[in-house]
């Protein structure tokens, strides 16, 4: 038991000596952390979506800026407005493409169209 | 201006406002322990570098999100090292035995350890390190190479300090087990 103890003892001598031994940081290393670290914080510094940033403003302006970008969305809204709820004044449209749905529009209504073209020569 | 005094927390925050000189300051402070500690658990300098820059990068990738006083950067980056260390032990060995399969260690011989030359030893230790299961080995480096406190061990393992306490018991009986069955081997039995 006691020599055992005395191993214990020379170990922790060792693990001493050890402590004293940091290895020292490679040169190389720290340059690919370094290197590492700058093109981290590059990303930081740039905006998150340029391009996609960029597109609105070029967007924007050329819609004539806010303005008339809330004329657009107004009109819109307008359009949506009356095509769900039209005014009773206004046919539904609803119907009409319910009305037109499976018939066929006859262009030359009683003619056969091939039977004038005959005739013209 | 960086003074001795600034919190690793502090650079961090500074780092993450564009500031280079914070991450050279914080390279100097932590990259070394971190590198020390896996080239002690891996037992290979070239994939201690590699785990020490991907711990790193974490670093710097984690900054703008850091919350000062949700834990030590240092803590932290010990956690993220060892953890890169286990993931690549476990793909060397494709697997990893739990605690409870970790066997006891057998008493050492006796009187053998002195005997190793010195030019020998820091070798020795190492590859006596290298026998230890992976836990064990991380324990032991962190207790008694970084001598760090059994709860911050506690909080980068992510064990209770309990179990700090058996992993580093057990792992200092089988680094002196492991130490003497070297001496054996490399000639220095005890003839006396």
């Amino acid at each position: 038991m006691a020599e055992t103890d005395t191993n214990m003892h020379e170990l922790d001598r060792l693990l001493q000596v050890a402590r004293q031994e940091k290895p020292d940081l490679p040169e190389a290393l720290e340059a690919r952390i370094l290197r590492d670290a700058a093109r981290v914080r590059a990303g930081f510094a740039a905006p998150a979506r340029p391009g996609a940033a960029a597109l609105w403003r070029q967007l924007r302006a050329a819609l004539g800026g806010w303005p008339a970008m809330g004329g657009l969305a107004a009109a819109c809204a307008a359009g949506l407005w009356l095509g769900l709820a039209p005014p009773a004044a206004l046919p539904d449209p609803v119907m009409l493409l319910d009305d037109t749905s499976g018939e066929t529009l006859a262009l030359f209504s009683g003619d056969d169209l091939a039977l004038a073209m005959l005739e013209d020569g | 201006m960086i003074e001795p005094a600034d919190s690793d927390a502090a650079l961090l925050a500074r780092f993450a406002q564009g500031e280079s000189r914070a991450a050279r300051a914080l390279t100097a402070r932590l990259a070394p322990r971190a590198y020390g500690v896996a080239r002690r658990v891996l037992g290979d300098a070239a994939e201690a570098e590699d785990v020490t820059q991907e711990a790193m990068l974490r670093l710097w990738r984690i900054a703008p999100d850091w919350q000062t006083g949700r834990a030590q950067v240092s803590t932290w980056l010990y956690r993220v090292t060892m953890n890169l260390c286990l993931d690549l032990l476990r793909r060397r060995r494709g697997g990893s035995p739990g605690l409870d399969e970790i066997p006891e260690p057998a008493d050492p011989a006796p009187g053998v350890v002195q005997r190793l030359q010195d030019t020998d030893r820091m070798d020795a230790l190492q590859n006596a390190l290298m026998t230890l299961p992976e836990r064990q080995r991380q324990a032991v480096v962190l207790r008694h190479l970084e001598e760090l406190s059994n709860p911050e061990i506690a909080g980068i393992m992510e064990i209770g300090v309990e179990a700090v306490e058996s992993l580093t018991a057990r792992g200092k009986r089988a680094l002196a087990a492991a130490l003497a069955d070297q001496s054996a081997a490399l000639g220095y039995e005890d003839h006396g």
